[in-house]
């Protein structure tokens, strides 16, 4: 059995498990999914060190293949290449995490364990999946506990009409996918039908889709992918629903769910169909400033912390839609790279608000200040991804960021002066604003309680660990990615029109 | 050793940082150990290097940072004179400063901190000097950022300390802003960011646009008009800090950072990079002249000076830049340091007027600061004449104009300088305070003794010599010690910079020698208020920024609002659809068959007249 099989499988098997455990056994039940996702979160490390360690080259590794459905063209396939390993990892770890940072929910632990690790191990399986219907379905599997979780365990008086939004906006979202990646495989001839994504790519590669159904199958995915990253103007979603979910569950959401949209514009929308994905770029483009400059200034208004981060967290996806959108070698690894570091980001801002909503009961920041001082293990760590959050160097996002000015620039310099604009002030501005009102100032508090104990620290440390190694030796990532992704800069390079 | 040395130099400090954060909280003396000792390490490999390098030894490391396609960015270590210069400095007056905080430091709660955040600070600092390439010069250039804002909001718990850390910080990242665009630029014209092999000739119609958006960041790192107006609420950081990164060192790397880069810039750009070195130094100079916090006095003297190396970079003269910028160091550090033992010494008073009388209180200070004074007026034979000359006799050359702001600025200088220093020192006591004044310890006092020996031959330690050659291959053959070698050069500068020093120390005696009260203030009062308040430039930008930047942030999220309600509004009208579909399900069998056969009737007809 492949590494990767393993490492999805366990937190799913695990909530399979749990769901026959009796609910009383909460000692059990939280022991078991720790368990599990440790063991995937350390084979996720092994698998990416063995990766990591390998001379980078095109194709998959740990591949594995089992038919399944052959009649339909689907079969068991999965594979890592530069493009999803490190989000494998970063899935993994955020999965692990969200779990260590759970021990304060109380309140029908069973199900709300076995509904994290369904979210967790069926995003982790559609990362790892090279059949488009393994990778829808196993999304889906993912998409659908986010709706519960906020329902149950949400916080705030908006949590249902959020729980709502969210997932109606999902759901539309993922049925436009379904419908282009039908439409994708309807392009076949009838006898060479297939699911699986390495096959599909190699005969669109030699037999370039009709122009005609590439336009219209194209936007569906465009689309379909973009709301369910929160691409700008379908990107209300995300802050409100983010704002009301419990910890756990934005951490997962935020940090690798929302992953899935860029990944599959990646590896399925561009290169199966490049000549379209050129003709869109510009859109794309403007989009993804919009979601840079727009939830950017949107996020310079909010005074409550969760509406803070998911504001900048849609603003963060806007730099990997630039990347996608320059069509270029060195935007695409910026992208991957954006993707893998936000998603630490992420889930780590939302871990850090999560214990501040449970000590202070608010995340109000007209009410905050001064907290430093009584919590300074919390905010410290909170400053530095709030750091990272506005491009500092040293953590990995900022390296994403640059190679995706660096790869825009040939085709737009105004937009990537906007982009420079929107990463460096706008970011500076909202974070450093938040750095001061909740952590600085003179307001002394007292019954906060700071973690000290390395258990309840470890998560966060995780996740930093995440941001700093990437953000210090980028090669790690990149020298993957760049092997991954550069099959995908041809396709779309050499269609005419392409950057200058 | 030849390999590993120079990766020392640079990461021994980011080590004890990290060290001291994660272990040595709680351990005040072990955490003040491994900063002192990581800095004064780096020093002396600095050393051992510098002797290797003037035999000959080529000493740069590098390795490929990051790969993609046609970038390819390194990250490696460059040494040569330019870079020596500013590890001496960086280095060497970092460990002074860093013994001296030592003792200025001692029981804050928070030892550990200080001391972590000044290491990370100095491996920043070592990375900017040390970068062979834009970007990674880039890097560092953020990090140093970051060191500055955590030590100038050091005491978060001071609103003000607070928002000056946060203004620094936006500060600059307006001018890196235009930075980092600049370095993209470079790179898309001459597909390469190192320094060693740009070829400015294949930036066409962009090199002057180039030029100009590298120096943006040069604007902000070293407070240069217009983005001058953080550097002054920087002094709410501990005065160490000040000492370190607001005078000597980080605020001189925009000036480094354009000696590195000088091959970029063309004609034009460096006419602009002149004037606006000139009018930041006359414009900040002006403002000296009228503040009463003996640190913001300072302040706005290290602005003052850093436009003068900055006006020194536009005419061309980098070697007489680093020039300036190696002496103000010394006397900078001094002063700062010299201001540091002052407030220690009055429990924390800053205010000039409630001063005076601390000559005999605190003698070594006193003598030290007066050194400092007088290198930084430009009294001949301290550093401060030689490196001043230089960059008068540059302006001689290039642009009368500018040259006549300079002297007038030398002249400003001095008066300002005199009139802090006989306020402080001289008269009688303006307070209390004052009687409890006493001498620092001799953990702070030496390492003033060392500056202050420094800043008076610094005029003569051959720094000039050192530079020179790296810029122009015609390096004059001058001695070392050459003390009356500017009046042969340019008679007329070094005349005119004499004579602006001594006009300057007779005005201040004039005015300031035992007085109590400024009279500036009680004469000319509306023009004293206009430079007390800075010429209102804080005012004016809060409102561009509330006008550029707020508001439409305030409009988008208004935006925001809409597309939610348009989301609500679709979300209704689906929901109004099934309230009003839900009427016709009465359960009623004879609704039911009188709707059916009403559809069937209108079936009927269609089919029918169709």
């Amino acid at each position: 059995m492949s590494l990767l099989t393993l490492i999805f499988l366990l937190p799913l098997a695990a909530a399979l498990v749990l769901a026959l455990i009796p609910g009383n056994y909460r000692f059990v039940i939280r022991c078991l999914a720790l368990l599990a996702t440790c063991a995937s979160m350390v084979l996720a490390v092994v698998a990416f060190c063995k990766f990591a360690g390998r001379a980078s080259a095109p194709g998959f590794q740990f591949e594995e293949q089992h038919a399944w459905a052959s009649s339909a063209g689907i079969s068991y396939h999965v594979g890592a290449d530069g493009l999803n390993m490190g989000l494998i990892l970063m899935g993994a770890v955020v999965l692990f995490a969200a779990v260590c940072v759970s021990w304060r929910i109380n309140t029908r632990e069973k199900e709300y364990y076995v509904l994290l690790l369904l979210m967790g191990g069926g995003i982790l399986g559609a990362f790892a999946s090279l059949d488009l219907f393994f990778f829808y379905v196993l999304h889906e599997l993912a998409l659908v506990p986010a709706f519960i979780l906020i329902g149950v365990w949400g916080a705030g008086k908006d949590k249902n009409y959020a729980a709502y939004q969210i997932t109606l906006y999902l759901s539309l979202g993922a049925l436009l996918v379904l419908a282009g990646l039908l439409a994708v495989y309807l392009q076949m001839p009838a006898g060479a039908r297939t699911f699986d994504i390495v096959k599909l790519t190699a005969y669109f590669k030699a037999n370039p889709m009709q122009a005609g159904a590439q336009h219209w199958i194209f936007p569906l995915l465009l689309f379909g992918f973009g709301i369910l990253v929160s691409l700008y103007p379908f990107h209300t979603w995300a802050p409100t629903g983010y704002g009301s979910a419990p910890t756990g569950a934005a951490m997962i959401h935020a940090g690798v769910l929302k992953k899935f949209g860029l990944y599959g514009l990646l590896r399925v929308a561009l290169p199966l169909m490049p000549e379209s994905a050129q003709r869109w770029a510009a859109v794309i483009a403007i989009l993804g400033l919009g979601n840079i400059i727009w939830c950017g200034a949107a996020a310079m208004r909010q005074r409550d912390l969760n509406l803070l981060i998911g504001n900048s967290s849609v603003a963060h996806v806007g730099f990997a839609f630039l990347g996608i959108a320059s069509m270029s070698l060195i935007g695409f690894t910026g992208a991957v790279v954006i993707m893998v570091a936000h998603g630490f980001l992420a889930a780590l801002t939302f871990a850090l608000s999560g214990y501040l909503r449970d000590e202070l009961k608010t995340l109000d920041m007209d009410q905050m200040g001064g907290l430093l001082k009584r919590l300074p293990f919390i905010g410290t760590v909170m400053i530095m991804a709030m750091m990272a959050g506005c491009g500092l160097p040293g953590f990995a996002g900022f390296f994403g960021e640059a190679l995706v000015f660096f790869g825009g620039w040939a085709r737009s310099e105004t937009v990537t002066v906007l982009a420079i604009w929107g990463a460096l002030i706008i970011a500076g501005v909202y974070m450093l604003r938040a750095i001061r009102s909740i952590w600085h100032g003179e307001k002394d508090w007292d019954n906060l309680a700071d973690l000290t104990s390395f258990k309840r620290r470890m998560p966060y440390g995780l996740l930093l660990a995440g941001l700093i190694v990437f953000g210090c030796f980028p090669r790690l990532l990149t020298d993957h990615i760049t092997a991954s992704v550069t099959p995908v800069a041809q396709l779309v390079s050499a269609v005419p029109g392409g950057p200058r | 050793m030849n390999e590993t040395a120079p990766w020392l130099i640079l990461f021994l400090p980011l080590l004890a940082s990290v060290v001291i954060t994660l272990f040595l909280q709680r351990k005040p003396g072990l955490a003040a150990m491994a900063s002192v000792g990581a800095a004064l390490i780096s020093f002396v490999l600095t050393l051992v290097l510098l002797a290797q390098f003037l035999n000959g030894r080529a000493l740069d490391v590098s390795a490929t940072w990051l790969q993609a396609g046609a970038l390819h960015i390194d990250f490696g270590l460059h040494f040569d004179a330019l870079s020596f210069i500013m590890l001496l400095i960086v280095a060497g007056v970092g460990s002074l400063i860093h013994i001296y905080s030592v003792g200025y430091m001692r029981g804050d709660p928070c030892y550990g901190r200080f001391f972590a955040c000044m290491s990370l600070f100095i491996f920043s600092m070592l990375g900017i000097v040390l970068s062979n390439n834009f970007f990674q010069m880039f890097v560092f250039w953020e990090l140093v950022g970051l060191s500055s804002y955590l030590l100038i909001g050091f005491w978060h718990q001071k609103s003000s300390a607070a928002d000056a850390a946060k203004k620094a910080f936006l500060c600059n990242r307006l001018g890196d802003f235009g930075f980092f665009a600049g370095i993209v630029l470079i790179w898309a014209a001459a597909g390469t960011l190192n320094f060693k092999e740009i070829n400015p000739a294949l930036f066409g119609t962009a090199a002057t646009a180039a030029g100009l958006l590298i120096f943006c960041g040069t604007v902000g790192k070293s407070a240069q008009f217009p983005l001058h107006v953080w550097l002054p609420d920087a002094m709410e950081g501990p005065t160490p800090v000040s000492a370190l990164i607001h005078a000597a060192t980080m605020v001189a790397a925009g000036v480094y950072m354009l000696c590195r880069v000088f091959f970029i810039f063309t004609v034009p750009s460096l006419q602009v990079i002149a004037w606006i070195g000139g009018i930041t130094a006359l414009l900040s100079a002006l403002i000296a002249v009228q503040q009463d916090d003996i640190k913001r006095i300072l302040a706005y003297s290290t602005i003052s000076q850093l436009g003068y190396m900055v006006m020194a970079v536009g005419f061309a003269a980098p070697p007489a830049a680093m020039f300036h910028l190696a002496t103000h160091a010394f006397f900078k550090a001094l002063l700062f340091l010299g201001a540091g033992s002052v407030i220690h010494a009055m429990s924390q008073e800053q205010d000039i007027w409630k001063m005076g009388a601390l000559r005999h209180k605190m003698p070594v200070t006193y003598w030290t600061f007066l050194a400092a004074t007088l290198a930084i007026g430009g009294m001949p034979p301290l550093s401060g004449f030689y490196s001043k000359d230089a960059i008068l006799a540059a302006a001689w050359e290039h642009d009368k104009a500018l040259f006549a702001i300079g002297v007038f600025v030398a002249f400003l200088t001095t008066f300002y300088m005199f009139r802090l220093f006989f306020v402080v020192f001289l008269g009688q006591a303006k307070s209390d305070a004052v009687s409890h004044a006493h001498e620092s310890p001799p953990v702070m006092t030496v390492p003033l003794l060392i500056l202050a020996a420094l800043s008076i031959i610094g005029g003569f330690i051959g720094i000039n010599h050192f530079i020179a050659p790296q810029f122009s291959r015609a390096a004059a053959e001058v001695p070392i010690f050459a003390p009356f070698e500017p009046f042969k050069a340019a008679p007329g500068a070094a005349a005119l910079g004499l004579a602006a020093f001594v006009l300057g120390l007779f005005g201040a005696f004039l005015l300031y020698a035992g007085k109590r009260s400024d009279p500036i203030r009680e004469n000319a009062a509306g023009l004293s208020r206009l430079m007390r308040d800075k010429f209102y430039f804080d005012e004016f930008y809060a409102k561009l920024v509330a006008l550029f930047h707020d508001t439409p942030a305030a409009i988008l999220n208004l935006g925001d609002q809409a597309i939610k309600l348009l989301v609500r509004l679709v979300h209704g009208a689906v929901e109004w659809t099934g309230r009003v579909l839900r009427l016709i399900q009465t359960g009623n069998l004879q609704t039911y068959t009188l709707l059916m056969a009403a559809g069937a009737a209108l079936a009927l007809y269609f089919i029918l007249t169709h």
